[in-house]
């Protein structure tokens, strides 16, 4: 009940400060734990189940976003006075579509076998919430720095739950840590968690945790 | 806010024309770096098939070759990188592929001048469960395969390998083993006659 | 205030209340028959097992069950700490818990094993759901399935095996792998009897039967479950053995052979996870029994018990639903009311 009514009252005062809208430090910080797109908006999770077997194709995976995320952001809050609404989807799908296309084709020609590892995942960016989300939400409505500043913060945000998971994954699945061996020779593979079944036990475990820490810090306010 | 549909139109035309421009340019830079990655992945292991992990770094004459084989009422065909060294062939390398336990496994089979011996093995592609079956890319397991003869189908077996046409099964894996045997087994056995025929030609 | 008065009463449903016995009317009012009863008298069942797994097995068995019984134990003080709950180690359901794991487990397998899958059995199997009486899928079962995948390695054909052991049976293959790699047929009364290598708890036919009767007798365990297991793969090893006459494992292998009788009487029998209503219970074991003889006849895996409990498990709620019993006296309701 206290937290239902704690969380209710954040709304309302973020729901004031949209009025004044949020600088680019506040989008920048908030993207990065509070309004993190993976463990508190629930976004994107196709790429957080599918590629956090290992930290490489993972941190890949952020840069990928990261890359995309920006341009897409920042190009939207270009536009966005001479936009029209019932028009904004075909654009920005087509400004992710080219970046999320440039992406790939760079991955295949410079980063060949990360390419081949990470398969269709790359291509599927452009159906990633996380990126029509930002445009939608900040890129249509703010300028260039506070979109620029809130696709950093966001992918940052992103990268950071990425990691989480694939620290788990890779260390539990294989014993290393970005390739490099950090438990020792005879440490017993857990291969479920390199297969698909590890990436939910993980994601729902952390989620787990996420919120339980949230709500021990959430008390102590209360309290405090 | 008094835009008509004309400004969004031409918005619209801009951006496409923009995006579109963009990506035809990197598609033409970056189009043969990919073609080029796509075919060296499989020529950079043709010197280390041939000649053995030592030599890996050796120049090769590299000629990709399609043969066709009639096998009863139906035609496969194999694609054959004939390695050549100082105007001889040194070797050839042959890509199979076929169901493994989990999915499709391609293999880089090596063979000899005389395609009578083995000279060695890579898996290029494989989805094996990890831990078990996708052991089969581990060299350790890879290398014995290395000088075996191609006169007798090779066998997998599970308790330590003592005959020269036997190899040693992964604990836990023999379908992802037995698969890989089998593969090169039906490579080495259909192209034998074929290359064998080549090799006489050409190395006199 | 209100909060704590309803953490009260969900203690007192979950600890004292006989949630597996919310069944079908007339309710019994038989305040022995707790929780607490039913346990002890699976444990009392499992005695003939575990005496066999011990004589067989030796101290491998030992070592096992006691892994996996203290690790139960532990995760289920600590995981109910965590909640906040009151402590709920008096109920035995843990210890069962433990002993069945233990029992599924080969003899060899490394202590980790053991460890991890007491561990997920507890707080991914059981606790995770709200505890006893809550969870949709049997906790040991989902513990040796994470194992399973986890160590394939240890716990597939080759994790039976320890060609130096002393104790014989370990020194050679399960019967359902001699059949599935080798096709040797194992002889009837070995499987019967039970000196054969196989997870602790199956390799005996005879001391999965003795208690298994005595949980049915007791009406612990209801005997439709085993019963529809033994029909579905009685026929269905029947028809097996009517399309290839000549293969040497013939329906009685199939009977007495791998977990079947264990998984029938002692895990696919778990009150919390299997229906309601006796005819619902008897499709379950119907069902059980058919998976598994999909999975032991066409699938890679040379046993299917685990599988087929935990499939049906996730239907047993669809099957609840279609065996609603009819209260006594009801009326059919009419189609166009």
């Amino acid at each position: 009940m206290i937290l239902r009514g704690r969380w209710a009252a954040n709304r309302i005062q973020q729901g004031n400060k949209m009025a004044e809208e949020p600088t680019p430090f506040e989008r920048f910080v908030q993207g990065i734990v509070p309004e993190n797109p993976v463990y508190r908006q629930l976004l994107g999770l196709c790429p957080v189940l599918a590629v956090t077997g290992d930290m490489k194709s993972a941190m890949t995976m952020a840069g990928a976003v990261l890359f995309v995320l920006f341009c897409a952001n920042v190009i939207v809050s270009l536009i966005r006075n001479i936009l029209k609404p019932h028009l904004r989807i075909v654009v920005f799908t087509l400004t992710i579509a080219t970046f999320v296309t440039i992406v790939d084709r760079f991955l295949a020609a410079y980063m060949y076998n990360m390419s081949k590892a990470l398969g269709p995942y790359i291509p599927l960016i452009i159906v990633n919430c996380i990126i029509i989300c930002r445009c939608e939400v900040c890129g249509s409505k703010q300028n260039v720095f506070a979109a620029g500043a809130d696709a950093i913060g966001q992918s940052l945000g992103f990268a950071l739950a990425l990691a989480s998971i694939a620290a788990v994954r890779e260390i539990l699945g294989t014993g290393m840590f970005f390739g490099v061996r950090v438990l020792t020779e005879n440490w017993p593979d857990w291969v479920i968690m390199a297969l698909p079944p590890g990436a939910f036990f993980t994601f729902g475990l952390l989620l787990g945790a996420f919120n339980w820490v949230d709500s021990i810090r959430s008390k102590k306010d209360g309290t405090g | 806010m008094k835009q008509n549909y004309t400004v969004q139109a031409w918005l619209v035309l801009i951006l496409a024309i923009c995006y579109g421009g963009a990506l035809a340019g990197m598609q033409m830079k970056l189009a043969p770096i990919i073609a080029e990655n796509k075919i060296n992945e499989t020529r950079q292991k043709v010197p280390e098939l041939v000649l053995g992990a030592e030599n890996a770094a050796t120049k090769l004459d590299i000629k990709p070759e399609t043969i066709s084989i009639d096998k009863g009422n139906k035609k496969i065909s194999y694609t054959v990188f004939k390695a050549g060294k100082d105007g001889q062939t040194a070797g050839w390398v042959v890509k199979n592929a076929d169901q493994g336990y989990a999915g499709k496994i391609e293999l880089l089979i090596g063979l000899n001048p005389q395609t009578d011996t083995i000279t060695g093995l890579f898996i290029l592609e494989q989805t094996e469960t990890p831990g078990l079956g996708n052991k089969i890319i581990d060299w350790e397991w890879r290398k014995q395969f290395i000088n075996k003869k191609t006169d007798k189908p090779l066998v997998v077996v599970k308790t330590g390998a003592k005959e020269p046409h036997e190899i040693d099964g992964i604990t836990g894996a023999t379908i992802s083993s037995r698969s890989v045997c089998n593969i090169i087994n039906t490579a080495t056995n259909d192209l034998k006659g074929p290359l064998g025929g080549k090799q006489d030609s050409t190395g006199k | 205030m209100s909060e704590k008065q309803d953490t009260d009463i969900k203690e007192k449903e979950t600890v004292k209340a006989p949630a597996l016995q919310a069944a079908v009317s007339p309710h019994l009012s038989n305040t022995s028959f707790t929780t607490r009863r039913m346990m002890i008298d699976v444990l009392i069942a499992l005695v003939p097992v575990v005496g066999m797994a011990v004589y067989i097995f030796q101290w491998y068995a030992v070592k096992q069950l006691l892994i996996c019984l203290v690790s139960c134990l532990a995760a289920e003080a600590i995981f109910i700490k965590m909640r906040g709950k009151a402590f709920t180690l008096t109920d035995c359901s843990a210890a069962i818990t433990g002993i069945i794991l233990g029992l599924s487990l080969p003899g060899p397998a490394p202590w980790y094993i053991g460890f991890i899958a007491s561990f997920v059995a507890i707080g991914i199997g059981k606790v995770i759901y709200g505890g006893l009486g809550m969870n949709i899928f049997n906790p040991a079962m989902v513990g040796r399935a994470f194992v399973m995948i986890a160590f394939a390695g240890s716990m597939a054909a080759s994790g039976y095996l320890d060609a130096q052991s002393t104790v014989d049976a370990i020194t050679q293959a399960t019967p359902l792998d001699l059949f599935k790699q080798a096709g040797t047929t194992t002889p009837l009364m070995a499987l019967f009897v039970g000196t054969t290598n196989g997870s602790l708890g199956e390799i005996s036919a005879i001391a999965c039967l003795v208690g298994g009767l005595f949980l049915c007798l007791r009406r612990t365990a209801s005997w439709e479950i085993p019963a529809g297991v033994l029909v579905a793969v009685a026929v269905l090893g029947g028809i097996s053995d009517l399309v290839t006459p000549d293969s040497k494992w013939t329906v009685i292998h199939h009977i007495f052979g791998g977990a079947l009788l264990f998984g029938a009487f002692y895990i696919a029998t778990d009150p919390v996870t299997s229906p309601l209503a006796p005819i619902g219970k008897f499709i379950f074991g119907l069902g059980t029994g058919a998976i598994i003889m999909l999975l032991r006849i066409f699938s890679g895996y040379p046993e299917g018990v685990m599988f087929a409990v935990l499939f049906m498990n996730a239907l047993t709620p669809l099957i609840n639903h279609w065996t609603i019993p009819k209260p006594f006296g009801a009326v059919k309701e009419e189609a166009e009311a």
